[in-house]
């Protein structure tokens, strides 16, 4: 499978994490095992999902 | 915390955030040393620090100002293109290779690292274990000159054979950012443990105060965009906290000028002594509760 695709598929599952912690469904590595939402981690991962899709633009095969 | 204190705060942390001595270290040991009775493990202490470091980002913002426009663009182009074609796209692209590790140990160690903003010892050691990653990063970089034959030269001469910021690999880019994470620790420096990496990484001096400068704002301003909004919630008097962030934003700017001039010829060698001479005195302080 080319790399881009696995990036993109890697944005994905980084997307699906943010939204879990957002919710507080995901309660791994936080500091309040307590609180709600966990916003912070949520940012984090939307931020490593959009870096992956700009790692999948830089390794997708390009027409010259 | 009193407004002078706050003000004192700022003044510290302004003038301390850009050299390599540890903000963080300081503003942990030398209100403890002082015997000032505010509480370094309240929760409005970091959002505190963290206002105060809004202000060194912004006077850093106001520095590179021409460049960050240059970076902001070459970023959307070089993203949306998938390709790079300038410098300034490729030391857009440098910028968050390093941010992102910073920001990954940032958020999953942060409840650990809050845990030791409690213990100016810690901060003490921290410093002296700073010193040493200086010094040792200036040994590194002379073994390099030595080897490219480069002594008896003049330091300008030396120092041009090495590169510019925008041409770092990026996987030292990478590890020059993991490196920041680092400073979340009292006692370790951002830019101490950052132009460290990037002297190894092989950039000139300045280039390596440049781009430790480049990769602290997006930090700084991402950790204070999730930690301000504690502030409102605390009962803190929050004029007094902007003013010392204002403070702090001026006496970084003044540093940043004088440490770009300074590293043209200087070395991180006085700042490495100074940490380990500050560590040892503080720990000696506090143990004997001088």
């Amino acid at each position: 499978m080319p790399l881009a695709v696995l990036l993109v598929v890697l944005a994905v599952v980084f997307l699906v994490v943010g939204v879990l912690y957002a919710l507080g469904v995901l309660q791994i590595a936080v500091s309040d095992p307590n609180a709600p939402h966990h916003y912070t981690h949520a940012i984090l991962f939307a931020v490593l999902a959009v870096a992956s899709l700009i790692a999948a633009n830089f390794t997708r095969p390009k027409t010259v | 915390m009193t407004l002078l204190q706050a003000l004192f705060m700022g003044l510290l942390q302004g003038a301390t955030e850009l050299f390599p001595v540890s903000s963080l270290g300081h503003a942990v040991l030398v209100p403890s040393i002082l015997h000032w009775s505010f509480k370094q493990s309240d929760p409005s202490f970091l959002p505190f620090l963290v206002l105060l470091h809004i202000g060194t980002a912004t006077a850093l913002l106001i520095l590179y100002r021409s460049q960050w426009v240059a970076i902001i663009r070459g970023f959307f182009s070089a993203a949306l293109r998938g390709s790079i074609t300038s410098d300034s796209e490729r030391l857009a692209m440098l910028l968050m290779t390093g941010t992102l590790p910073a920001a990954v140990l940032g958020v999953f160690l942060e409840s650990r690292i809050k845990v030791l903003f409690a213990s100016p010892y810690a901060a003490a050691a921290f410093l002296i274990v700073n010193g040493g990653v200086m010094l040792a990063a200036e040994l590194l970089r002379r073994r390099a000159e030595r080897l490219a034959a480069l002594e008896g030269q003049s330091r300008a001469e030396q120092e041009e054979r090495f590169t510019d910021a925008s041409h770092i690999s990026f996987l030292a880019a990478a590890i020059v950012g993991a490196c920041q994470a680092l400073a979340f620790v009292p006692g370790i420096s951002r830019s101490g443990v950052t132009i460290a990496g990037g002297l190894v990484g092989g950039l000139r001096h300045t280039e390596a105060a440049r781009f430790s400068f480049l990769l602290a704002t997006p930090t700084i301003l991402g950790a204070g965009l999730l930690e301000v909004p504690l502030l409102f919630g605390a009962g803190v008097p929050l004029g007094e906290y902007v003013l010392a962030a204002i403070l702090s934003g001026i006496a970084a700017y003044a540093s940043a000028r004088f440490l770009l001039r300074y590293f043209r010829s200087g070395r991180l060698d006085p700042y490495g002594w100074y940490c380990i001479a500050a560590g040892l005195i503080g720990l000696a302080l506090l143990t004997f509760n001088l």
